[in-house]
């Protein structure tokens, strides 16, 4: 998990313990924040590295005055949509390609070949093909989460205890049920662990994207924000976003453990 | 009555060319309908190879298996496996795992949580529906499996080292349920093991298969006189005598494998 809330720290009330382990989490990024102040201004001119205050003070004023909004808005809905679409292409082919051998043959060279690419890489031809804007980003958030969901599921898929599938079989489960009603939940935990990998690729992939080819959402911010200088705007957007994804991940990991009871 | 298991001169092969190796061979054996039989081997004899021929999970290569002289087409409701590894269905509960059948079969909601919680009363396993597999020692999930199968009802329970998992005194009482539960149900079990003492126990007739490949080597019958407590049965001369002879039979196998 990462995010130990399981720390004890000796002498404290049960209540507290909770509080205190939250605390130490965040230490490192408090560490981080103080030297950044220290540095700005100090080491770095303030017009290239602002304080934090100052970002903080920006990021409150894009809340205040809701500039922000429609640009998150926008950016939250091309993860989502973009995501969405990986999530039900990457069951779909990763099972798919495991339990069919004319499915694998006919996708396996393309996993092999696409996953080395950054995606990132094909905003320009998304362009030329979507144009500037929205399509653009979701297609390229979709190839960008659609492999760890296939090679997640697909290796799952592919794994089922055979004992499971006979189970079912001679119970009356024929064909395809037994896709939906075996190997489907007998993958899940290993979809939900290929999706977890996906939500901060979607974020990196959205960024890259509205940075190159959109005229809204968070990373148009951040690029216009840098052109015309005002870089505490430019480094308030990137917390913000940063945030989102940061509280993107955790809400999604809350999800799985609540999901997985039976795990 | 029904339930009579009938195989005819089977034959089970693997792979092709140079990997091809023959499991079972020329095996021709009848389980009466009611009947509890338990087939022994040395392991790699195709025991459990012959269990999923009857199963239907696995393709004959030649020769026949009928179920009440109907020659097998796959997997039937009509014949119900138990695993070794329970086999349960993680993401359910107890009671859904056991409703699984009668789900398939189509039978209506409120009859169908009727006879799982009959069964699920019957293994001993009343409070624990809610649980689900990952909760359960591995004694209480072998139930839950035997009680997933018992539910919709089929005629024939195969058995694949049911107990062998468990340590002495769990397999001995699952045994006894077991037997409790053949003797109220009718039911024709097919029972494999390693365990000579458990085959004795348990069964009325004992195969045993020769090593590599499998076929029926002896059969002996069980004529025990259940009516007393385990240790009256397992201390008597009769199953001391039964024992001996179904072991002698199985060890010449295991001395074959020795000098191989």
């Amino acid at each position: 998990m990462g995010y130990a809330t399981s720390r004890h720290i000796e002498g404290l009330p049960a209540p507290l313990q909770r509080v205190a382990g939250a605390l130490v989490d965040w230490i490192p990024l408090a560490i981080v924040v103080v030297l950044w102040d220290l540095i700005s201004g100090a080491v770095v001119a303030t017009a290239i590295l602002p304080a934090p205050g100052t970002v903080a003070g920006k990021i409150v004023e894009l809340f205040v005055t809701g500039q922000v909004f429609s640009h998150l808005y926008i950016s939250l809905f091309r993860v989502v949509v973009g995501l969405g679409l990986s999530i039900i292409a990457g069951i779909l082919l990763g099972i798919g390609m495991a339990r069919s051998d004319p499915v694998e043959n006919f996708f396996d060279v393309f996993l092999a070949m696409t996953y080395p690419i950054p995606k990132t890489a094909l905003v320009p031809l998304a362009i030329l093909w979507l144009g500037v804007g929205t399509s653009t980003a979701i297609l390229i958030v979709f190839l960008a989460c659609l492999l760890p969901i296939v090679l997640n599921s697909y290796n799952a898929a592919g794994n089922v205890d055979q004992n499971l599938i006979w189970s079912a079989e001679m119970m009356g489960t024929e064909g395809r049920d037994v896709l939906l009603k075996v190997i489907f939940p007998a993958t899940i935990p290993e979809i939900l662990t290929g999706i977890r990998q996906a939500v901060p690729i979607a974020f990196v992939a959205l960024v890259s994207a509205e940075l190159i080819a959109s005229n809204q959402g968070m990373g148009y911010l951040i690029l216009t924000s840098g052109q015309i200088g005002n870089y505490p705007r430019m480094f308030a957007n990137i917390v913000v976003i940063s945030a989102v994804a940061f509280v993107a991940v955790r809400l999604f990991e809350e999800v799985r453990e609540r999901w997985l009871v039976w795990t | 009555m029904d339930g009579r298991v009938s195989i005819s001169e089977l034959e089970k092969v693997y792979g092709e060319g140079a990997e091809r190796t023959k499991a079972i061979e020329d095996l021709t054996f009848e389980v009466d309908g009611g009947e509890f039989a338990s087939v022994v081997g040395p392991s790699g004899c195709g025991k459990s190879t012959l269990l999923y021929l009857i199963a239907g999970f696995l393709d004959v290569t030649s020769g026949t298996i009928s179920v009440d002289g109907n020659p097998i087409q796959g997997p039937g409701t009509d014949r119900g496996v138990v695993f070794q590894n329970y086999a349960l269905f993680p993401w359910r509960t107890v009671f859904e795992n056991v409703t699984y059948g009668l789900e398939e079969d189509g039978v209506p909601k409120e009859e169908r949580q009727s006879i799982a919680q009959q069964y699920i009363d019957m293994v001993d396993l009343s409070g624990f529906e809610d649980k689900y597999p990952k909760e359960l020692s591995g004694g209480m999930k072998q139930r839950v499996a035997l009680a997933r199968t018992l539910a919709y009802e089929p005629k024939i329970l195969l058995m694949d080292e049911p107990f062998g998992a468990l340590d002495q005194p769990l397999r001995e009482s699952l045994q006894d349920q077991l037997l409790d539960i053949w003797g109220d149900l009718e039911k024709t079990v097919v029972f494999i093991t390693h365990d000579v003492e458990e085959a004795v126990y348990l069964s009325e007739r004992v195969m045993i298969m020769t090593r590599h490949p499998g076929t029926k080597k002896t059969v002996s019958e069980i004529n025990l006189d259940r009516s007393g407590s385990r240790e009256e049965i397992v201390t008597s001369d009769a199953f001391a005598d039964y024992k001996n002879t179904v072991w002698k039979s199985l060890h010449e196998e295991t001395q074959t494998e020795v000098t191989l």
